[in-house]
């Protein structure tokens, strides 16, 4: 009978090992010539086999066992769509975001589109997203944000989409969609034209527009829909801006924000999953767990202040390549509420933040840490 | 029969003429032949004296930045001349293989570019891999070897062909140096390169220390960047300018005098495997069972039932942001060494940039980096004369002969042409996605 | 000259002064030198003709206000330059030719300053403008010129596969993300870009070579 031959890959693999078991033998200086000449990224972070080749189990979070109903839910967001002749990257970064949550096997439960669909508010382009979106297998739940809105204050969006503000229950946790990015009238004493308007709030740092909120409207919406809930449900808010105050310059930042706080303060556990930061953002303020949606578009630099200390950064992107620092993901809803989310980043390595690193208030399942931090 | 002897003799002569003359159209007679394709050791021995001109090995090769090579040298195996000899003799070396047919030298030929120009090379008994073997010229700057670089240095890499199964065939090292420990040249050899018996790891550097010394930088275009400003065609600076700018080729193609080579030695997935009509559903097979089970074994399984080769990059590091990338092939002497890619399925550099100018092949895991180009064939072909300068002047002949050759064929066709994803008509997954 | 003469050369040389006038300062659209008679020189005809040209001018600027540097920065915040009140004190400002300023000496070159930086700033922030053709401008990554980083050249840019300045790195990011033309090195639009991104970047210290 002949021995079981190694394949190519498996004695490629020993070799490494042991290729890596003899630099340790190696004096410091050796070492470090070496690695810097010969070795590449691997050997300089110094990891040790076999995980200095991260499994992707890590990468896409803990199994649920022990998790009952816990179940997936697939995000996309930010996509500032243009009409396909004046920008097809835009268009191919959804087109691929879509294909790739159409490829997630499971399925999740359902899609949720975290804003900015548009970037001028056109009704043109705002087809044009929904025909893409209508592509996507699972069910889909829509999110309006400040790109989608300001240019006919949401007249092609309700035709379209429907109410921006709902909610629903879905194994049992309690979901919430706010429309976040209410701006006091700005325009009308200048006399802005609708275009005019839109492009003012488009532009992060333009300054004539007014702070992202909620509004007293909807809080009152809010009061009412959650009063028939008990304290222990969990509760989940989509929202575009973030539901507090991080950067104000750049409206990442929502103005009543302390009061929306407020109203969800009686809560056991709630979840706040919101876009228009386009960058990993992490954040808890008493019961309130924040996660940020990465864009399909472009990435945002992190604010000079304000982070939230919870905050891992991702890494830099690199300009070279236009789909770097953006992508999709996936979030883990377990039954209390908590979610393990994964930003699953284009050509990068997955990142999750899991539950336990908000429950803990960040001492264990800390993400990674960038090797390229903001400037 | 004698009647038949002439008639006979005719026909022998005639089969021999056409066993021996080579596709390349070389006569017969002046290049004697090894097995598999190549040209015999002894004659590509001869050809490497006239090549390389005999240097002091210790001091760095002409047109390189003397810091960065030394840099690259790994520790205790630092160039001798005793080293570079043994090396020598070791890579021309058919005793190497297990049915001795094959030496480096059969996959990385003096007489075709130090590679095969095949899309796929040839090992013992015929067996045919799944790779393009790439050049054994200026690799002394690489930071990886192989094209998933699963082999930190070349002394590493030198060591991998020699026991692999499809390559040379040797079960492990220790057969292989059986092979040769019994020659008194070698011991005396082994003993003045390395002070040491004749050992495996020491095959491995020697090899490396002699391939350190196949330099050849002198191409019209260094002489072009060191301000001789006729050395290539205005059609050729226009490439060169378009290769920085609207091309974006140096990004992942960086050219500068401390690295000539045009590699970034990083990995991307520019979509050649996605043409493999199963990439897709393995990439996802190799995630998911990675999911599952995290150990080895799963994917040797899945390597050894499935073409799992076509994945790059993953197989080694297991990164998601790996799948279906290759290194960046290096750019020197490029007009001589086709056919291009990892499997070697484009034919000519038409070929190659009517892929880059469609913005790749879409899948999953493309790198994002690679977008629509939309350029004109006139900006094709200036991108591509740049590129044919960038060969050794020592094989302007050949480099010439190729030139015509993939002029000649691009000009009947142009498999991977697509004028509507070039200038962004369609878009990339637009078959996938609905609008 | 008789009398009759001389008036005939007067007017004669007023119809040219005043249609030199309509050619050189703003063509009406149909772009005509209107014929002059001797009625229309007079002194309520000239009022009308500056009404004419005045209304021109606002056609072709329907949006400009007086200060065109305050409504750029009411849109965007900038920072101000430095500080140089420094300058005014010490003895040995007295009686130096070259070194004796004033307060509004100090405003004139702030001023001045302010302007080109506010003229970067409008550039950055318009895609038309950096005749980009995907409507991508570069405050869309860059917010206030956040993530620029002037202060790491000279540095070898991965991108370009070689060293740069702050400027080839400003034509790179106009050639590739924003999809438009290269700027030429002395170009007046390269230059404010270049003041806008050094000036949102007041403070930071100076660091060559960081990747």
């Amino acid at each position: 009978m002949k021995p079981r031959h190694k394949s190519v890959e498996t004695k490629y693999l020993e070799e490494r090992e042991e290729f890596f078991r003899s630099l340790r033998r190696l004096d410091r200086r050796s070492f470090i010539k070496l690695s810097t000449a010969a070795l590449g990224a691997v050997a300089v972070q110094g990891l040790v086999p076999p995980n200095s080749f991260q499994p992707v189990t890590l990468a896409t979070g803990p199994t649920t066992q022990g998790a009952g109903n816990a179940f997936r839910i697939a995000y996309i967001s930010d996509s500032h769509l243009y009409e396909k002749d004046v920008n097809d990257r835009f268009v191919r970064a959804l087109m691929r975001a879509v294909d790739d949550v159409n490829a997630l096997d499971p399925q999740p439960d359902f899609v949720f589109y975290g804003g900015d669909l548009a970037q001028l508010g056109q009704p043109k382009e705002l087809e044009l997203g929904a025909g893409i979106l209508k592509n996507l297998k699972a069910p889909l739940k829509i999110m309006v944000g400040e790109h989608d809105w300001y240019f006919d204050m949401g007249e092609k969006w309700r035709a379209l989409f429907g109410e921006p503000t709902y909610s629903w229950d879905h194994k049992g946790i309690h979901f919430v969609t706010l429309l976040s990015v209410v701006e006091t009238d700005f325009w009308t004493a200048r006399g802005m034209t609708p275009m005019e308007r839109m492009k003012t709030v488009a532009g992060l740092d333009n300054s004539v527009q007014s702070p992202f909120s909620v509004g007293e409207a909807q809080r009152e919406w809010l009061r009412n829909d959650l009063a028939k809930y008990p304290d222990d449900t969990p509760v989940v808010v989509f929202s575009h801006s973030p539901l507090y105050k991080l950067y104000r310059p750049w409206n990442f930042w929502t103005d009543d924000a302390e009061e929306v706080q407020a109203l969800l303060k009686r809560f056991q556990n709630v979840v706040v999953l919101h876009g228009h930061t386009h960058q990993m953002l992490t954040n808890r303020i008493g019961n309130i767990h924040f996660h940020g949606f990465l864009a399909t578009a472009w990435p945002w630099p992190y604010a000079p202040q304000g982070l939230p200390e919870l905050t891992i950064e991702m890494a830099r992107p690199d300009p070279f390549n236009p789909q770097d620092g953006c992508g999709d993901g996936d979030a883990l809803v377990h039954p209390d509420g908590l979610v393990d989310k994964v930003y699953n980043f284009w050509n990068r390595n997955p990142v999750t933040v899991a539950r336990n690193y908000t429950a803990s208030w960040g001492k264990e399942g800390i993400p990674p840490q960038p090797n390229r931090p903001s400037y | 029969m004698s009647t038949h002897k002439p008639a006979t003799a005719f026909i022998g002569v005639l089969v021999l003429a056409a066993v021996t003359l080579r596709s390349d159209g070389q006569e017969a007679s002046r290049v004697p032949m090894a097995e598999h394709g190549a040209a015999s050791m002894d004659y590509q021995l001869a050809e490497l004296e006239k090549l390389l001109p005999q240097v002091d090995v210790t001091a760095a090769p002409a047109g390189l930045d003397p810091v960065v090579w030394e840099a690259f040298i790994p520790e205790g195996n630092e160039m001798t001349a005793e080293r570079v000899e043994l090396g020598k003799k070791l890579y021309f070396d058919k005793r190497l293989s297990k049915d001795s047919t094959v030496s480096c030298a059969t996959c990385h030929d003096v007489t075709r570019a130090f590679t095969d120009q095949r899309r796929v090379s040839e090992g013992i008994a015929g067996q045919l891999g799944r790779r393009n073997a790439p050049t054994t010229m200026n690799v002394a700057l690489l930071q990886t070897l192989f094209l998933d670089g699963r082999a930190p240095t070349l002394d590493h890499q030198a060591r991998l062909p020699i026991v692999n199964p499809i390559e040379m065939g040797f079960p492990d090292g220790r057969a292989a140096v059986q092979a040769i420990a019994g020659d008194s040249e070698y011991q005396r050899l082994f003993q003045a390169a390395y002070g040491r018996d004749v050992n495996y790891d020491d095959v491995g550097r020697a090899i490396g220390a002699f391939e350190r010394t196949l330099v050849f930088l002198d191409s019209p275009f260094l002489r072009f960047l060191s301000g001789e400003a006729d050395a290539v065609s205005t059609d050729a600076q226009e490439g060169w300018r378009l290769f920085n700018e609207k091309a974006r080729c140096v990004t992942c193609h960086p050219m500068n005098l401390s690295n000539p080579l045009g590699t970034d030695n990083r990995f991307h997935n520019i979509g050649v495997s996605a043409r493999h009509q199963d990439f897709e559903a393995l990439a996802r097979a190799g995630l998911k069972a990675l999911q599952e089970d995290p150990s080895e074994r799963r994917l040797e399984e899945l390597a050894l039932g499935t073409d799992m080769s076509e994945l790059g990059r993953f197989m080694v590091t297991k990164n998601r942001s790996a799948s279906g990338a290759f290194r960046t092939s290096l750019l020197l002497n490029i007009g001589i060494t086709p056919p291009y890619m990892h499997d070697g399925t484009l034919e000519t550099l038409w070929d190659v940039m009517d892929h880059y100018n469609k913005g790749g092949e879409p899948n999953p895991f493309l790198d994002g980096g690679m977008e629509p180009l939309a350029l004109i064939d006139e900006e094709i072909d200036q991108i591509v004369a740049f590129l044919f300068t960038l060969t050794d002047d020592r094989f302007s002949e050949e480099n010439q002969r190729q030139m015509s050759e993939q002029e000649a064929k691009a000009a009947k066709s142009r498999p991977f042409r697509d004028d509507d994803l070039a200038f962004r008509q369609t878009i990339a997954f637009e078959e996938r996605i609905k609008q | 000259m008789s009398s009759n003469k001389r008036k005939a050369v007067i007017v004669l040389a007023g119809a040219v002064l005043v249609g030199l006038v309509f050619v050189t300062i703003d063509r009406t659209p149909a772009g005509e030198v209107q014929a002059v008679t001797r009625q229309e020189t007079e002194k309520e005809e000239g009022q009308a003709l500056a009404d004419s040209l005045m209304a021109q001018w606002k056609l072709k600027n329907p949006d400009r206000m007086d200060d065109w540097v305050a409504e750029e920065k009411e849109r965007h915040t900038i920072q101000p330059p430095a500080d140089n009140t420094d300058v005014l004190k010490g003895g040995q400002g007295e009686g130096h030719s070259y070194g004796q300023y004033t307060e509004r000496d100090l405003l004139l070159w702030a001023r001045e300053t302010e302007k080109l930086v506010v003229e970067g700033s409008r550039i950055f922030h318009d895609a038309a403008a950096l005749q980009g053709t995907v409507g991508v401008s570069c405050d869309m990554c860059h917010p206030h010129a956040a993530n620029t980083h002037p202060e790491t050249y000279p540095k070898f840019q991965v991108q370009m596969g070689r060293v740069a300045l702050l400027r080839d790195m400003i034509n790179w990011c106009i050639e590739q993300p924003v999809r438009g033309e290269r700027l030429a090195p002395d170009d007046s639009r390269l230059r404010a870009l270049e003041a806008y991104i050094y000036a949102q970047r007041k403070g930071t210290e100076l660091s060559y070579g960081k990747h």
